[in-house]
Order: C-alpha cells, then sequence, then structure tokens
C-alpha cells in the first residue's frame, strides 16, 4: 500500500488514534506479561517479596506427572481442533453461502451456545451428559436401554465430553469464514462462470484461497481456546477421574490457590510460549501477511 | 442420452440437498436443544425432572424464579451485569476502531509490529494475567467496584475486534479516504462521518462479541469483587449452585435467568446486524 501526499499529511493523526489502544496493551497485557515473566523464576507467595530461584519453578513443571497428560492433552485437543473443528465450521459456512431455505436462521441460531457464558454451558453439559436424568444417555438408551455411563467421571469416556462440549460448536468460524465469502467481488464468480468452471472447481479454486486468511484465523482462535479451555473443565471432571482430562491452566490455578505464584507463572509463560509457536505456524502456513487480493 | 444425463443430475441435486439439510438441522438442534432443555427443566418438579429427561413439564409454575430472585436478589446481578457489559463495550468498541483504523488505512513505521502485538494478546489467557491485574486494581483503588470490572473488561476485546475492524475498514474502498481528504475533510471527520457508517457490520459484529464476553465473564468477577452489591450474573450462579446442589428445578430456574437475557439480546441485536448488512454501502 502506497499512500499519496495528501494521506502522508495526516500519518501523524494515525499514531495519536493508536494511543489509546497502545496504553491499553501496555497496562493489561505488556506489564503483566513481563511481570509474570520474571516472577516464574522465584519463589512468590504473594505476601512476601518474590526471591529468586533460578529455573526450580520449571523444573517442578515439567517434571509433575500431570504435566505430562496435560501437553498430549493439548496437542490431541488442538488436532481435533484443527481438523474436525474448523473443518466443520467452514463447512456451515460453505453451506450458508449456498443460501439454502432457512440459512439466515440456521446463521442466527448456531451462535447461541456461544452466546452462554462458558460458565453456564459447563453447567448444562453436566447435567445434560448425567447418567441419571441427562439427554446423551437417554438418546443411547432408546437404542441400547442398558447403556449406563457417567460420562464426565470414567475413563476414558471423560476425554471424549470434554472433547463434545465444543467439538461442532463452531459459529464464530463460520461467521468468520462466511463474511469472507461474502465479501469475494462478484466478477470473480462472474469469470469463473464465464470461464466455465463448475460449482465445486469454484469452491477449490476461488472460494477456498481467498477465505484462507478466514480459516487460518479460525485456526489460530480455536487451538487458542483449547491452551485456555479452563471453565468446562474446572466445573465438570475438574481434570479428572484421575489426570485423563487434566490440562495446563488447571495446574495453574491449582499453584495459584496453593499461594505458589512462581510456579505458577512457570505454567503461564509455557501456555504464552504454545500461544506464539501456534501463531507463528499458521501465519507461516496460511501465508496470512500477503495481501488476499 | 440426454434423458439420463438430466436425472443424473437431479439425483445428484437432491443428494446434495439431503445433505445440506441434514447438516443444518444438526446445527439448529446441537444448538437450540440444550437452551429448551434448560428452560423446560425449569418448570419441572425434581422427580420429574430425575425421571425422564424427555418428559414435557405439566404446567407453568413460576415460583421457583420467583423464589430465586426474591432469595437472591437477581434483580440487582441483572442490572450490574448490563451496566458493566455495556460501559466496557462501548469505551472499546471506540478505542479499538480508532486503531484498527490507522493499521488499516495508514502506512507508517512500526505498523506491522504494532498490529502483531495488538494481536498476539489473544494468545495471552485470561487467567495468565490474574496476579498483576489484581495488584493492579486493587493498588489504583478500584477493587470491588463495578468501575474496577469496567476498567479490566475493557482490555479483553483487543484482539478480535482488531482482527475485525481492520478486515473492515480495508474492505472499504481507499479512494473514499482520498477524495474526502481531496475535498479538505480533517482526519476525525473522514473517520467518523465517512468510515464509521460503513464499517457498521463490523461494528455490530465486535460489539455483539464484546458485550457477550463482558456479560458471560466469570473469572475476573469473582478475582476482583467480593460484596453482593456489585456481584454479576454468572457469579450469582455459582455461589446459587453452591447453595442447592440438589434443588435440581431451582437450579434450572436459576441458569434460566442466566443465560436467557443473553440470547434474547442476541436475537434483537441479530436482526439489526443483518439490517446493516443489508442496508451498508460495502458489499464485495
Amino acid at each position: 500500500m502506497t499512500l499519496n501526499k495528501l494521506e502522508r499529511k495526516y500519518v501523524p493523526f494515525a499514531y495519536m488514534f493508536l494511543i489509546p489502544t497502545v496504553a491499553v496493551f501496555l497496562l493489561f497485557y505488556l506489564v503483566p506479561i513481563v511481570t509474570v515473566f520474571f516472577t516464574s523464576f522465584t519463589r512468590w507467595d504473594g505476601f512476601n517479596a518474590p526471591t529468586f530461584n533460578g529455573i526450580t519453578n520449571y523444573l517442578r513443571f515439567f517434571t509433575q506427572s500431570s504435566f505430562l497428560i496435560s501437553l498430549r492433552n493439548l496437542l490431541l485437543w488442538s488436532l481435533i481442533a484443527a481438523t474436525l473443528h474448523v473443518g466443520f465450521g467452514v463447512l456451515v459456512a460453505f453451506i450458508l453461502y449456498q443460501r439454502p431455505k432457512g440459512w439466515k436462521a440456521i446463521r442466527a441460531v448456531y451462535m447461541i451456545p456461544n452466546i452462554i457464558s462458558s460458565a453456564a454451558m459447563a453447567m448444562i453439559f453436566r447435567f445434560m451428559f448425567n447418567n441419571d436424568f441427562g439427554v446423551l444417555n437417554g438418546v443411547i438408551r432408546l437404542v441400547n436401554p442398558s447403556f449406563q455411563v457417567n460420562w464426565f467421571f470414567e475413563s476414558p469416556w471423560a476425554f471424549i465430553a470434554i472433547t463434545l462440549t465444543w467439538l461442532f460448536y463452531g459459529a464464530i468460524i463460520t461467521l468468520i469464514v462466511l463474511g469472507d465469502l461474502m465479501n469475494i467481488p462478484s466478477y470473480l464468480h462472474d469469470a469463473a462462470k464465464i470461464d466455465g468452471a463448475t460449482g465445486l472447481q469454484a469452491i477449490v479454486h476461488i472460494e477456498l484461497p481467498l477465505c484462507r486468511y478466514a480459516i487460518g484465523t479460525s485456526i489460530i482462535l480455536s487451538i487458542t481456546s483449547r491452551i485456555a479451555m479452563y471453565e468446562a473443565i474446572a466445573l465438570t471432571t475438574r481434570g479428572g477421574p484421575g489426570d485423563d482430562t487434566m490440562n495446563i491452566p488447571i495446574i495453574l490455578m491449582k499453584a495459584i490457590t496453593d499461594l505458589n505464584y512462581g510456579l505458577a507463572n512457570a505454567a503461564a509463560v509455557f501456555m504464552f510460549v504454545m500461544g506464539i509457536v501456534t501463531l507463528l505456524v499458521i501465519n507461516r502456513l496460511f501465508k496470512m501477511n500477503d495481501p488476499v487480493y | 442420452m440426454s434423458y439420463t444425463a438430466l436425472s443424473r443430475d437431479k439425483l445428484r441435486g437432491l443428494g446434495a440437498n439431503l445433505f445440506i439439510y441434514s447438516i443444518m438441522g444438526f446445527v439448529f438442534i446441537i444448538s437450540v436443544f440444550p437452551v429448551i432443555w434448560v428452560i423446560m427443566s425449569a418448570f419441572k418438579e425434581n422427580s420429574a425432572i430425575l425421571g425422564n429427561p424427555f418428559s414435557l413439564p405439566k404446567g407453568f409454575d413460576f415460583n421457583p424464579f420467583i423464589q430465586v430472585f426474591t432469595q437472591y436478589n437477581f434483580g440487582l446481578y441483572t442490572m450490574n451485569s448490563l451496566v458493566i457489559a455495556s460501559a466496557a463495550t462501548i469505551v472499546s468498541l471506540l478505542i479499538y476502531s480508532m486503531g484498527a483504523y490507522s493499521i488499516a488505512k495508514f502506512e507508517f513505521p512500526g505498523k506491522t509490529m504494532l498490529y502483531l502485538l495488538f494481536t498476539l494478546t489473544l494468545l495471552v489467557p485470561p487467567h495468565t494475567k490474574a496476579q498483576p491485574i489484581f495488584t493492579l486494581v486493587n493498588r489504583l483503588g478500584f477493587s470491588d467496584t463495578r468501575f474496577g470490572l469496567i476498567f479490566v473488561y475493557i482490555s479483553f476485546g483487543m484482539a478480535i475486534t482488531m482482527f475485525i475492524m481492520r478486515i473492515t475498514f480495508m474492505a472499504i474502498p481507499r479512494s473514499l479516504n482520498e477524495a474526502a481528504f481531496m475535498e479538505g475533510a480533517g482526519f476525525w471527520q473522514v473517520f467518523w462521518s465517512i468510515n464509521l457508517p460503513l464499517a457498521k457490520t463490523g461494528l455490530a459484529t465486535s460489539g455483539i462479541m464484546m458485550f457477550l464476553a463482558n456479560w458471560n465473564e466469570y473469572f475476573y468477577a469473582l478475582l476482583l469483587t467480593s460484596s453482593p452489591k456489585v456481584r454479576t450474573l454468572p457469579l450469582a450462579l455459582a455461589f446459587f449452585t453452591e447453595a442447592f446442589s440438589y434443588d435440581y428445578t431451582q437450579m434450572f430456574a436459576a441458569l434460566t435467568i442466566v443465560i436467557l437475557p443473553g440470547i434474547i439480546m442476541y436475537i434483537l441485536t441479530q436482526e439489526q446486524v443483518q439490517a446493516s448488512v443489508a442496508s451498508s454501502g460495502v458489499k464485495g
């Protein structure tokens, strides 16, 4: 993008417009992150001043048994999120883009589970997956009357149950991708039609590449949601049974309640690094810095 | 020959339709059923809830709702949630629109770096900053106030709003800016009167998303407030379920009270979003 002379004159104003955002960034992100980073190398209970203890917190964090399970869970969940979860959201977007009857209603309705607070949603799933009065087992018992599974409290079902609380809820992905699809200039479609492209060819050669930014964004969003997933676990399985559904935020919160702020912040640094790696990798894979048009 | 080709096409069309509508049906069920089930269960007696998950309520007994409101002051909590979520949303919409506008429309050193940093905030899970923000709010004397929550919530929508508003502003033709500057319009005027009205769709989408995130926020409300007079709805729900873990009817009633206003508000603003999509001047 090159600016003309007049626009260049207004660049100082553009900087001024950025001041409030930068202020929020400093106050609520940079300073807290720096604090978290430095205190992760200290012993700190929140009352006494932190004292430097090297990489002790990290050693403790990486060697505790629940860490390996958390890491395995995170990798599995991220893989499922990037493929099945985003795939489903994109599929719904492409279906709605064909404007079938009722597409507006479905687009509207699909957001409803995202509207509900994750705390309330966790409670709803706890009830729906309840062995005694839950709807899931109610449906399964129509086929198999002797079915008994206490989803959130039995291995290996708990992992599946947690996955099911988000797997098909890809409304934000659908919205982002649908927005990009609808922004595709109509001349591109006309050109494709004149060249004799079929519907599927148009999807593969025009629509998918043009919304690669939206798909990349969706993958980043869904993986970072898995890194940060807290309420869905804390208000259902609490990481159990055993350590089956353990994840890093659960470890972090336990360290905070144990007043071990150094260890908690070491876990926080690890989560942060995982997020950056996700962003850089997906950004590269989807060439998200290149202009789309 | 042409007859078979036609019927094959028809068959393929039928198959595609079947696929499309079964996916749409599935999306409808997983999105609507949990809500209807929660509301229905709030009108059922404890024994009916435990008996059959699909049984319909016998009538509409609003007593569980009245009890939840009278015993637990849910009116005040609803008001708190409303005030805090709206104030934080309006302030952040203004702040981040200004930022995203500069990044989308101008070229200057540090621009890519700033955008990267702002969007990186998405990768910072809110829980990881708990202790520093707790300390910050305490030092400023905002702890246990509505203002303290508004103050913290303003920071939450940064990445998503930057994403959405940057894309929105980039979709507005730059020739509009060039022409307006040529005619002697000021920087603020071009932003406020030309670009913002054309960015209605993006504003509505990010505004609704931020509002609902604020409306639903649980963790920082728990961390930064203690007295009932500033308590928000999700927090009230958690306190409530702790006290009534065996009365399923009242629990479902409390759940209904917490989730229904958000859903109603969404349905109302959803119409506005669609209207603004239809009326906005910018379409690909």
